[in-house]
């Protein structure tokens, strides 16, 4: 399949760019990696008044410490979160995350704003950006303005912003020192059938603290396992912790049914998904 | 031939591939390689539905548009052609008529329906949104079995009261008796399901008519120029002579490019309509709708046995589904005839019958029913011994045919020819330890996985009995391979064949064997492929038959030209043929090397007709034409290792092992190519790969490379391939084929192993792909059996 007919702007600016978004009254597409327009396009399933490339963009490509801050431009590409050391050090849940992307073709050119904006359930960084409580710097005609991630998605592929804004940044608090990642796949990087992040604070006193457990692929958006969550504060994620929190993590869950699992086997594998990150914190802590 | 035989350096060595230089460079020549000026690009308008009157079409707005040059619709095409032709027709079934675009009725998703040629491809997919079809959808099936019910709407009225193409029966014996005896019998409904060979290169065309001429040029991207030549004039009712195939670079053939598709004849008449050339390139979201698919079957298959061990019986009665109609080759057809695979028995029998449904028409694919039918034996054969609490590996020893049965003629007809199955088998037991793994005790690895060790075995039938056989089977084709020789002045030669180039390294193997023979320099001989301007007729490449065919015509080819240039060798030296030998670029005495003449020398004499003994004509080439006697049936064992959580179903593959005997290995590189490319298909087909069709609104959900869980080169399991080489006495250096070996056992093996894992828990498996979903349904309805 060849694309339909499409106007192409090259912007030059982040305020360049808007002002194209404002002309194509939110009809137009940016185009950042192209990793899930370009297929689109090439279906003609999608047909958008214009497409607005950001790649020149250089200015959101940065990745930046700000004091105990992280700040990702829209345009890293996926392939610099796998191999900068500044990422590794910084937000190593990422960086071991961003691997089970795709393949290094599509990591090359892929980028993390583009992933969050096309918000597929199942895709690793919104279940990351989620665990890690990342904030997301969105500018408009009217000003910029900060989301939480926890409310930057109404749904499946659905954002929280409006059509002519266009999000510049996601900042990062300092990252916990535990952390672990799962997921099935039915081949190699495919889509998740469905992952789990957790990331906490073993402290001294032989508990955990502030953990955080995210589900992906088990509803209409990436969701924390909050009652879970709520179970392990303090615990020391016993055995008896991990299988309970595993139960309580039901709660969070609506999970489809596709061509990748039934809902039925989601739910089946979702406390033991639990298990497997939960039992690699513990290790973790351990070491 | 003796003398021939006797050196055997080149045959068995492994030459690189003359193939590799230039497609590692990039400097391959695939169809989109062919650009011509003024050239056209063709797009396709498919029918959206499984099942649809067509009511109206309106083209003229398509037509108006700017850059559009061309249009053809059903019945522009029921005008200028006649229907699609097959190669390879079901035995007893009506032709059912299918035009390369749909008249008033379509019948599966993706049926080309309209074809537009305009100067970009971009343009041409603009204006099929421009024209209006007006469909009724009506009522359709696709699940293979109800198509049989009585309720089913029937898909070819005008030829079919129902949806059953054909029933046929192979039998010998008294199975039904022996079945009725028997002490034990396992059987069980087997679900293969559908899935497609998916090509690097999908298919493509380019067609050109030159009207004063009379010519009609196709390159196409198929593994039969000739049967495609004959084909293309059948439907274009044009005189083969006006037509001319070429194939030079294939990108994977896989039995998906056997003969016509309706692209390659909307093509050739959009090119005859305007006298510009037509390209054609099918993208890989057509391919998943546009080219055949596979496999797809639903066996009862039984196996009937002793409480010895002795198996007495086996009943297979299986339904392949044809989809909406016979593309060329058809559903399998194998699936009848190895059925009983290397066990020794006389009662058998398989029915199999043929269904029509509203979807993609299935074609042949590496295997062609060999690897559907041993899923459903291999899996038995361990359910059967675990009933009878016997070794899985023991029962298929005890049961297997030995050296000194063979030649076999087996219940369905055929004959084996020559092996040694136990060896297999054994050397199969042996590389995985499963001796030390039944005596270990059972304990769950750090994970909870649980190991387990299953075998498959089998034997595969490589080329075809005879043209007899073939004849007696409606096949326009013959069980032959040709080859032509030409000797050129620069003291080389030029080798011209049919049989395209596709990945399966011909060209490697061909000039291997004619070097040998020859006693000349393997990069001396240059391989002209899948042209039919300048190739003789021949078959084509298919069922694991072309080397096997194309030795003996080599062999032949070249002991002519060598008898030829040796007469004029010995004329010059004034001495005999037999006192002198070729020896890289000359020819010398054996006595005394210090008297020799170079090839270029001889060759120049021979094409010019100048300085040559006085009985011999001018020119120096031979063709030949070789056809084996037999099929030969190449066989083995394959092993996997598995580690499967009893709680999630999820399941690694942590070892898959092939032991295999293709008897003489001309090139045991391409030999170990083939095997490992067939068991990554295979293994594809077992644990992923699967087409499958919404029932309610009958649209293939699975259609794109999203959905279809092909498998990447990060999902392959560690292989290990041991080879036997025992060689067949029916063939020219005792050769058997390799092409599609590896399809056939992984699937078994796999569940084999799955079931010997979980055996505990009674787990059966009986349905494809073996996902970890449908590991833990198995384990789900095993606990709920035996709580």
């Amino acid at each position: 399949m060849k694309a339909a007919d499409f106007i192409y702007h090259r912007a030059t600016g982040v305020a360049e760019a808007l002002r194209y978004m404002e002309d194509y009254d939110g009809e137009a597409r940016l185009l950042a990696g192209g990793q899930s327009l370009m297929p689109m396009l090439n279906m003609r399933l999608w047909r958008p008044a214009a497409l607005i490339d950001i790649n020149a963009l250089s200015e959101l490509a940065e990745v930046t410490a700000q004091g105990e801050e992280t700040h990702l431009g829209a345009l890293v590409r996926h392939a610099t979160l796998e191999t900068s050391p500044l990422i590794a050090a910084r937000l190593p849940l990422l960086a071991t995350m961003v691997r089970f992307i795709g393949d290094h073709q599509i990591r090359r050119r892929g980028t993390i704003g583009g992933s969050l904006v096309q918000g597929d359930p199942a895709s690793e960084m919104p279940l990351g950006c989620l665990v890690l409580g990342a904030e997301i710097n969105a500018v408009g005609p009217a000003g910029a303005r900060m989301i939480a991630i926890e409310d930057f998605y109404d749904g499946a592929y659905a954002t929280a912003l409006e059509a002519d804004e266009l999000l510049t940044e996601i900042r990062f608090a300092v990252h916990p020192p535990h952390f672990a990642f799962h997921e099935l796949c039915r081949r190699h990087n495919d889509f998740a059938v469905l992952s789990v992040a957790a990331t906490g604070h073993f402290s001294a006193d032989g508990g955990w603290h502030g953990l955080r457990i995210g589900l992906g692929g088990v509803n209409d958006r990436p969701v924390l396992a909050e009652a879970s969550m709520a179970l392990l504060e303090g615990s020391s994620l016993s055995d008896a912790d991990i299988a309970a929190a595993g139960e309580a993590a039901l709660g969070a869950i609506d999970p489809p049914s596709d061509i990748r699992g039934s809902a039925e086997y989601r739910a089946h594998l979702v406390p033991r998904y639990i298990a497997k990150a939960l039992r690699d914190l513990r290790l973790s802590a351990q070491g | 031939m003796s003398a021939v035989a006797a050196q055997r350096s080149l045959i068995g060595a492994s030459l690189p591939r003359k193939e590799d230089d230039r497609l590692l460079r990039g400097d391959g020549c695939f169809t989109d390689d062919v650009q011509s000026a003024h050239q056209l690009e063709m797009a396709v308008g498919r029918c959206p539905f499984p099942h649809a009157e067509i009511r109206g079409l309106d083209v003229s707005p398509a037509l108006a548009l700017a850059g559009v040059e061309h249009i053809l619709t059903g019945a522009d095409v029921r005008a200028l052609s006649a229907p699609l032709t097959v190669l390879r027709p079901v035995p007893g079934a009506p032709e059912l008529p299918y035009y390369a675009l749909a008249g008033e009725r379509a019948i599966h998703e993706g049926q080309p329906v309209v074809s537009v040629v305009a100067t970009s491809r971009a343009l041409a997919e603009d204006a099929l949104e421009l024209i209006d079809i007006d469909y009724e959808p009506l009522p359709h099936v696709t699940d293979t079995l109800q198509a049989l019910a009585e309720d089913a709407p029937v898909l070819h009225p005008g030829v079919l009261d129902s949806n059953l193409l054909a029933r046929h029966e192979d039998r010998a014996g008294v199975p039904e008796e022996r079945m009725a005896e028997a002490d034990i019998v396992v059987g069980e409904r087997f679900r293969i399901n559908r899935v497609t060979a998916m090509a690097m290169e999908g298919r493509g065309v380019v067609a050109r008519w030159r009207p004063g001429a009379r010519q009609l040029s196709v390159y196409a991207s198929t593994q039969t120029p000739h049967l495609l030549r004959h084909q293309l004039a059948e439907s274009l009712r044009l005189d083969e002579g006006c037509i001319r195939v070429a194939a030079s670079d294939v990108g994977g053939g896989f039995g998906q490019k056997l003969g016509i598709y309706p692209e390659d004849l909307l093509a050739a008449l959009h090119a005859m309509a305007l006298g510009r050339p037509v390209k054609w390139i099918e993208d890989r979201l057509e391919y998943f709708r546009a080219s055949t698919h596979a496999r797809e079957a639903v066996f009862d298959f039984a196996i009937g046995a002793r409480t010895d061990g002795e198996i007495s019986a086996i009943t297979n009665r299986y339904t392949t589904d044809l989809g909406a109609w016979n593309s060329s080759f058809g559903s399998a057809q194998l699936s009848s005839v190895v059925f009983t695979g290397p066990y020794k028995l006389a009662d058998a029998v398989a029915e199999r019958r043929v269904a029509v449904t509203n979807k993609t028409p299935i074609g042949a694919y590496r295997g062609y029913g060999q690897p559907e039918v041993n899923f459903a034996r291999e899996v038995l054969i361990d359910r059967l011994a675990r009933r009878l609490g016997l070794d899985a590996l023991e029962f298929r020893e005890r049961n297997m045919l030995r050296p000194e049965d063979l030649p076999w003629k087996t219940p369905s007809g055929a004959v084996y020819d020559s092996g040694d199955y136990v060896k297999t088998l054994r050397m199969a037991g042996e590389a995985v330890g499963y001796a030390a793994h039944r005596a270990a005790p059972r304990r769950a690895d750090g994970d909870g996985r649980l190991k387990g060790i299953g075998f498959a075995s089998f034997v595969e039938r490589t080329g075809y009995a005879s043209a007899r056989f073939l004849a007696n089977r409606g096949s326009i084709f013959g069980a032959h391979e040709s080859v032509t020789l030409r000797a050129n002045r620069s003291g080389d030669i030029d080798l011209y064949t049919g049989v395209s180039t596709f990945g399966q390294g011909s060209e490697t193997a061909f000039a291997q064997i004619c070097a040998e023979i020859l006693a000349v320099d393997y990069e001396s001989i240059h391989v002209h492929a899948g042209d039919t301007a300048s190739s003789p007729l021949n078959t084509g490449a298919f069922a694991s038959r072309t080397l096997i065919a194309a030795a003996g015509a080599i062999r032949e080819a070249a002991d002519e030209l060598r008898g030829k240039a040796l007469r004029i060798a010995a004329w010059v030296l004034e001495t005999a043929p037999e006192a002198l030998e070729v020896s890289g670029q000359v020819v010398r005495l054996r006595d005394d090397h210090s008297r020799s003449l170079a090839l270029s020398d001889i060759f120049t004499r021979a094409i010019i007709g100048q300085g040559i003994p006085p009985e011999e004509t001018p020119g120096l080439e031979a063709s030949a034409h070789y056809a084996p006697d037999e099929a030969a049936f190449s066989f083995g064992t394959a092993a996997a290792v598995v580690a499967a959580d009893p709680e999630s179903g999820e399941f690694s593959v942590d070892r898959l092992v092939m032991v295999h005997d293709c008897g003489t290995a001309v090139n045991p590189l391409l030999v170990e190519g083939q095997v490992l490319g067939g068991l990554v298909q295979g293994l594809g087909a077992a644990l992923s790969e699967d087409l499958i069709y919404d029932p309610d609104t009958g649209q293939l959900v699975s259609g794109s490379m999203l959905d279809y869980f092909m498998p990447t080169a990060a999902d392959v399991p560690p292989i290990e391939l041991l080879h036997s080489e025992i060689p067949s006495p029916v063939t020219s250096f005792g050769e058997r084929g390799v092409g599609e070996v590896g399809t056939i056992p992984p699937a078994a093996a796999l569940a084999n192993a799955l079931c010997d894992a979980l055996s505990e828990f009674g787990v059966e498996l009986s349905r494809l792909p073996l996902t970890p979903e449908s590991v833990w349904r198995a384990l789900k309805n095993a606990k709920g059996a035996n709580p």
